[in-house]
């Protein structure tokens, strides 16, 4: 895969289906100084869902559900990285209310979850699309969870505790990327969300990092700055602005269809 | 280049004819002097088109090539109207204030 492709291929499916060949071509042909714009153009896309043209029906509202959980995955990863901070668990000692993030998010989630069909065939249908996506995940993160308990890799030498920390992480980032693909690929079976369920969803989710962010905030400068904590904040408070931003394009979408 | 006057150079050259990506692309550059990065000319197409300021050109012999071209929509030549007559009170009023605090 070329350069020019490779940053087409960060665009919305829609943006990508309708205009992907001629960007690439004129990626190609304007060289290393238009790949920044051509990126940022992609950034800006991605949180303006009512722009995405569709090429198939419902393509909008299965990208956008994906996404949002995609977003979630980077979050959990990021967390996982991190600790889980203090912070952000309430607990003894802690705050009582520090998890209240936690419950938006989830809360977000569950309203943008596809929801199963309620004929027999389909349901049949989606259980064996959804077993066919988590197989190898669900089985690699088996083997990672024996492979710990097994007690065989207690103590081991530095190159192998690095091989072992690389494939912890390519198996959670695996199983996160799979979480995904199952949003997408389910969608022409399930009952995907419509704009009424992800834009509060959306809302929720933008809220739940928000808040996280701002505990992150406040944890990284007092008593003293804590980079590690300041970049999760920073991390944390860019897929809170990228949720809500699309929710709040969504909401204009439907002003401007109105 | 700000995504509105990216997607105003967008409608005034669609306002002579159907023209495709590239083609625009060209013809903003022999009016403004200076062509938009892809993702700007792309971002532009896409919201143009969510705002139905612009639309596929469907003609005789519709190939995929041809569904890439695009051509202005009525709402979008009304919109275009507007926002430069309104570009143009804002020019006439600049240019008398000049004009006043030179005097």
């Amino acid at each position: 895969m070329n350069v020019p492709t490779l940053i087409v291929s960060l665009y919305p499916p829609g943006v990508r289906q309708r205009w992907g060949t001629e960007m690439a071509r004129e990626v190609a042909a304007s060289g290393l100084r238009s790949w920044p714009d051509t990126v940022i153009g992609a950034v800006r896309l991605w949180t303006h869902p009512g722009d995405w043209p569709e090429t198939a029906s419902g393509q909008t509202r299965r990208v956008l559900a994906a996404a949002l959980f995609a977003e979630a995955a980077v979050a959990a990863l990021l967390l996982r990285a991190a600790g889980p901070p203090r912070f952000l668990v309430a607990g003894p000692g802690h705050y009582p209310v520090a998890s209240a993030w936690l419950l938006l998010v989830l809360a977000g989630a569950a309203l943008a979850a596809p929801l199963p069909p309620l004929r027999p065939g389909a349901l049949w249908r989606l259980a064996a699309v959804t077993a066919r996506t988590l197989a190898t995940p669900a089985l690699a993160l088996l083997a990672l969870y024996l492979t710990a308990r097994s007690g065989l890799v207690d103590h081991p030498a530095r190159p192998v505790h690095f091989l072992l920390l690389g494939c912890y992480w390519a198996t959670l980032a695996y199983a996160g990327l799979r979480a995904c693909a199952l949003v997408s690929r389910i969608g022409p079976i399930a009952i995907m969300p419509g704009a009424g369920r992800l834009r509060p969803a959306l809302f929720l989710i933008g809220a739940g990092f928000a808040i996280a962010a701002g505990q992150g905030l406040a944890s990284a400068v007092h008593p003293t700055v804590h980079a590690g904590t300041l970049a999760l904040s920073c991390a944390l408070a860019t897929l809170a602005t990228a949720a809500v931003t699309a929710a709040h394009d969504l909401d204009s979408a439907k002003s401007a269809q109105a | 280049m700000h995504g509105n006057d990216a997607q105003l150079l967008v409608l005034t050259v669609l306002a002579n004819g159907p023209l495709h990506g590239y083609a625009i692309n060209t013809a903003i550059e022999e009016l403004a002097g200076t062509r938009l990065g892809p993702g700007s000319l792309y971002g532009a197409l896409a919201r143009l088109e969510a705002r139905a300021l612009i639309e596929p050109a469907r003609e005789a012999g519709d190939t995929q090539d041809k569904n890439r071209t695009v051509r202005i929509t009525a709402a979008g030549r009304e919109a275009l109207r507007a926002q430069l007559e309104q570009m143009a009170r804002v020019s006439r009023a600049g240019l008398r204030a000049l004009g006043e605090a030179g005097a």
